[in-house]
């Protein structure tokens, strides 16, 4: 009886649910919803197309370790209380930006290097005087290609062995290409 | 009305009943799954709630109703001379078990009711999804990405933004870890979340400064039912970096009082990309059997929370300590690419050698509330230490010693260590007046971080910051809710001097001299400002609309103002900068959303504008003194223009089975300095998830079972910035299957997914790796099972 009762309630209360949203009618939420989800999708195909501005660049310098002119190449020998000079092509498609060269001992083996050929190894070993050479090399602006030319002396007294000598190139806009070659001190 | 009501009195011998589903909060609840038995014919279903059974003999039919997120219902019904009509509430069922107390409302009715962008996930969400990290596991929802670093850790990315630009809450508390780095994860256990809520978009207003791109706030496990005592073991599998782990959850309540624990652990090896040999900056790296040596990794997590739970009054203490140990990828550690000992690397895929990362994160926090008259009165009160070291060989990096002094102090092996306390206290009121819902705040937070190691990038620093905030909700009607929120903060940081350990040569007037250079200087800075936000919601039958206009800032972190050394990870030298102002963003927010019979479809597009975004800008120049030769990365302000979208459209084709699209766009662009028409780092490329979902209704002892598959569409990402590189468009499935079955009248869940079922080779635009070339996870299935236990019987509760 008790759920009966709770029944007939019920069923008083069913019309006025329906009745809840009348003051607004379907056809209306219809048409507003349509023009809305137009001007949005409009909105947001139009800022997805709009990109046909002015390129921007994304290519890297490029470092030439295999020209005959440039030194030190892969697997190069140098030796201690004697100039070289150091010679690195560098290009660029739009501005280069500056040079880095490092030059650190690989006595422990630590990498590889860029390069595929590898060099005769001597067996690892603790750093005594190892050389340590940090060097930045700016380049005038508006240079699209450069030839880097620095004359280093290694000391006389440093560890001999196998190092590394790592160059870093940068364009203008800040992309940067680096290379690592395996190089011996005799 | 009047007619239908007299063709049913017409109809001597069939009846009809009407079933009217309410929630709590008594909204109509669409969708349900509900059946009649043993009446064949599914209801008429209306999108109001109501589900009309016609064409019913005289009899006893049984009534059932189910829904995700809500308990069953279930009822004997007679039917004889008349017609029914039957009103039923589902009452919510957030927790595994079904005795909880309930203390939000409904998902639905939430998001009609904020301002902002919000998408709310549960515990079944991630059991169903889980990924590696919490992060990993949300990565699903359109317009949130992770910035990640391997298989085990990630951080939030919403709209393209992350680091600092996204708040993370816990338990009521701002998660304070080292946001500013992408090497390392978010220090939350992901098992311990029992509801999620992301706002897309600036909600400084909010959350504070660094809240300018969004929040993600994690809420704990909802409060046991009075009188229970119980838990829930989950059980979690994965194939691809041979993960195991497991989280125990036991919990007692009496009236009142109530404790509870959780205790999760996790193991796991290197994982697997799809590829032999990789090229990190030109260096070829061969992987044994698809290895990405040393990224494995083991996560330990404790949790205990207890307090006292009174009709007026609650006071929670939640006490919780998460730890990890996790490899770094061998190879691409530290100032060029790495050849490694491959034999000892490659004995053991589970062994976690050098470079690796601990990171310790303790929280205490006490959450409190108190009704007095009119007035909910809201505290939290917490304590944080995150402590986080990198793990090493000494490698002489620019002019530090060939070999290492043994006159040092700091351990030869601890490259960098990150000590940070932090004390924090949020005091909220909330008051209504007629149709105003007032909410009156502050929020303060004093910082403490320290520095270890034989290798310097960030000073150590304090940091103070107190902001005051206003908020006001008016229902103008029963159909629109106007927001407007005021905001002031302030914040002083304090940088600490730091000077090198060892001599570099410098040249002072073509002398050359030995000396140990400054890296940071002592530097105090303040910092002031005024956020607000405007907001308005309009709710219809079908349509929900809503949108927001609002200022957000972000006060420069100390890596931004003082960092000055190299990034192992990028091979860069960084630089802040002192002079770096409050970053500020505008934003334009809108969301609309339509949903009627089978149709659900929600857009919402956005519009930001920064006038001074804060921006690792890689120059031309090299360094040799500070940077040890490397790339000069200098901290910039520009101005910056973002916007995109994202789209979701559902289709219910049938009961069981329903086809879904989620589609996300964003650009961005800079609009002035160095790099003018360039776009911000890790912008993620478009993208589209399709997904189609099968749920069969009827499947005996098994409940809510699902087959689902996600195919998700990436686009390339061809709009970089230096250092970034374009990523190629990638296409990858996901498949996930699960559902429930009983056990002692407990709801066990199952869940096994197979993540990247074709083993595709990708790269991720976001991840932290990509940088270097590493691809992303092969395939992986991964197998979850969480059983729910209780330890009283019905009878000892009552």
């Amino acid at each position: 009886m008790h759920l009966r009762n709770s029944f007939r309630q019920g069923m008083m209360d069913v019309p006025s649910a329906h009745q809840k949203h009348k003051n607004i009618t379907m056809k209306q939420q219809t048409k507003m919803l349509s023009a809305l989800f137009a001007i949005l999708g409009a909105a947001f195909l139009m800022t997805g197309c709009s990109k046909n501005k002015a390129s921007i660049d994304t290519e890297y310098p490029t470092i030439d370790v295999t020209s005959s002119a440039a030194f030190p190449k892969q697997c190069s020998e140098l030796v201690r209380g004697q100039k070289f000079t150091a010679t690195i092509l560098v290009a660029d498609n739009a501005e280069l930006g500056s040079v880095s060269i490092d030059i650190h001992h690989n006595f422990d083996h630590h990498s590889h290097s860029t390069e595929v050929e590898e060099c005769n190894m001597g067996p690892v070993k603790t750093p005594a005087k190892p050389l340590l050479l940090v060097k930045s090399i700016p380049i005038a602006s508006g240079n699209k290609s450069y030839t880097v030319s620095e004359e280093i002396e290694i000391p006389a007294d440093v560890d001999p062995g196998d190092y590394h000598f790592m160059i870093r190139v940068t364009d203008k806009e800040g992309w940067q290409t680096l290379k690592g070659l395996s190089i011996k001190i005799n | 009305m009047l007619f239908t009501c007299l063709s049913m009195q017409a109809n001597a011998q069939l009846r009809q009943l009407i079933v009217t589903v309410i929630d709590d909060y008594n909204k109509p609840v669409p969708g349900v799954n509900i059946s009649l038995e043993t009446h064949e014919r599914a209801p008429f279903a209306a999108p109001d709630g109501v589900y009309v059974f016609k064409d019913l003999s005289p009899g006893d039919y049984t009534l059932r109703i189910s829904m995700a997120g809500y308990r069953s219902f279930s009822k004997k019904i007679s039917i004889a001379g008349h017609d029914i009509s039957l009103p039923v509430t589902l009452h919510p069922n957030i927790h595994t078990l079904q005795e909880v107390v309930v203390q939000n409302n409904t998902i639905g009715q939430r998001k009609k009711e904020e301002q902002l962008n919000l998408e709310i996930v549960r515990s079944d969400f991630i059991q169903k999804n889980l990924g590696g990290s919490l992060m990993q596991s949300l990565e699903r929802l359109p317009g949130v990405k992770t910035i990640g670093i391997g298989a085990g850790q990630s951080k939030p990315l919403i709209r393209g933004m992350g680091f600092n630009r996204v708040v993370v809450i816990d338990k009521g508390v701002k998660h304070e870890g080292q946001q500013w780095g992408a090497d390392h994860g978010l220090e939350i256990d992901q098992f311990a979340a029992e509801e999620i809520e992301i706002v897309k978009g600036a909600a400084s207003f909010i959350y504070g400064s660094d809240a300018i791109a969004g929040a993600v706030n994690i809420k704990p496990a909802a409060m046991p039912a009075a009188n229970s005592f119980g838990g829930d073991i989950n059980l979690i599998g994965k194939t691809n970096n041979a993960l195991y782990g497991a989280s125990l959850n036991i919990y007692r309540r009496t009236q009142k009082w109530f404790v509870a624990a959780r205790a999760t652990a996790q193991d796991y090896g290197d994982y697997r990309a799809p590829a032999d040999r990789l090229y990190i900056y030109d260096y070829p790296i061969d992987l044994h059997r698809s290895y990405l040596r040393n990224t494995a990794g083991k996560e330990i997590n404790t949790h205990f929370s207890g307090g006292y739970i009174g009709k007026k009054a609650r006071s929670v203490f939640y006490l919780g300590n998460t730890y990890s140990k996790s490899g770094f990828f061998a190879n691409a550690h530290g100032l060029e690419p790495r050849k490694v000992n491959a034999v000892m690397h490659d004995r053991s895929s589970r062994d976690i050698l050098m470079p690796y990362q601990k990171v310790n994160h303790f929280k205490l926090i006490n959450r409190s509330s108190i009704r007095l008259s009119d007035h909910d009165i809201e505290l939290e009160a917490g304590y944080q230490n995150n402590f986080r070291q990198e793990y090493n060989r000494y490698v002489n990096h620019g002019f530090m010693p060939p070999v290492y002094p043994d006159s040092m102090t700091i351990p030869i092996d601890l490259e960098r260590a990150f000590n940070k306390n932090v004390y924090s206290l949020n005091i909220r009121d909330r008051v209504k007046l007629n149709l105003h819902e007032l909410q009156f705040g502050i929020n303060g937070e004093i910082q403490n971080n320290a520095i270890n190691g034989w290798s310097f990038l960030v000073p150590s620093f304090d940091q103070k910051t107190i902001g005051v905030f206003l908020y006001d909700r008016l229902s103008i009607n029963d159909q629109a809710l106007l927001h407007a929120a005021l905001r002031y903060d302030r914040s002083h940081i304090h940088i600490h001097p730091y000077a090198d350990w060892f001599p570099s040569p410098v040249e002072q007037n073509g002398e050359t001299s030995q000396i140990q250079v400054t890296r940071a200087d002592n530097i105090r800075r303040s910092f002031n400002s005024i956020t607000g936000s405007i907001g308005i919601n309009y709710n219809l039958e079908h349509i929900e609309l809503k949108a927001n206009a609002g200022k957000s800032y972000r006060i420069p972190t100390a890596k931004e103002l003082g960092a000055n050394g190299v990034n192992y990870h990028y091979f860069s030298y960084e630089r802040g900068n002192t002079g770096l102002k409050p970053e500020e963003s505008y934003q334009l927010d809108a969301t609309a959303s339509f949903t009627k019979n089978k149709w659900s479809v929600q857009l919402s597009p956005f519009f930001n504008y920064f006038p001074n975004y804060i921006y690792l800008n890689p120059t031309a120049e090299h360094d040799y003194l500070y940077g040890a030769g490397n790339q000069m990365f200098e901290y910039t302000q520009a101005r910056v223009v973002r916007y995109g979208g994202e789209l979701q459209v559902k289709y219910q084709a049938w009961e069981n089975l329903s086809a879904e699209a989620l589609i996300e766009y964003l650009y961005a662009e800079q609009l002035s300095g160095d790099k003018k028409g360039y776009t911000i780092p890790f912008s993620p490329p478009p993208s589209t998830l399709l997904n189609l979902t099968y749920s069969p209704i009827h499947t005996g002892p098994f409940r809510r079972i699902y087959l689902s598959v996600d195919y998700r569409i990436t686009a390339a990402q061809r709009h970089i910035v230096p250092p970034e590189k374009k990523t190629s468009g990638y296409t990858v499935m996901n498949v996930q299957a699960g559902g429930r079955f009983a056990i002692q009248k407990q709801q066990a869940q199952i869940s096994l997914q197979a993540q990247n079922l074709f083993n595709t080779r990708y790269l991720n635009h976001t991840s932290f790796y990509r940088l270097i070339g590493l691809p992303e996870q092969g395939r992986n299935i991964v197998l979850s099972i969480k059983i729910p236990f209780n330890f009283l019987t019905n009878k000892q509760a009552s």
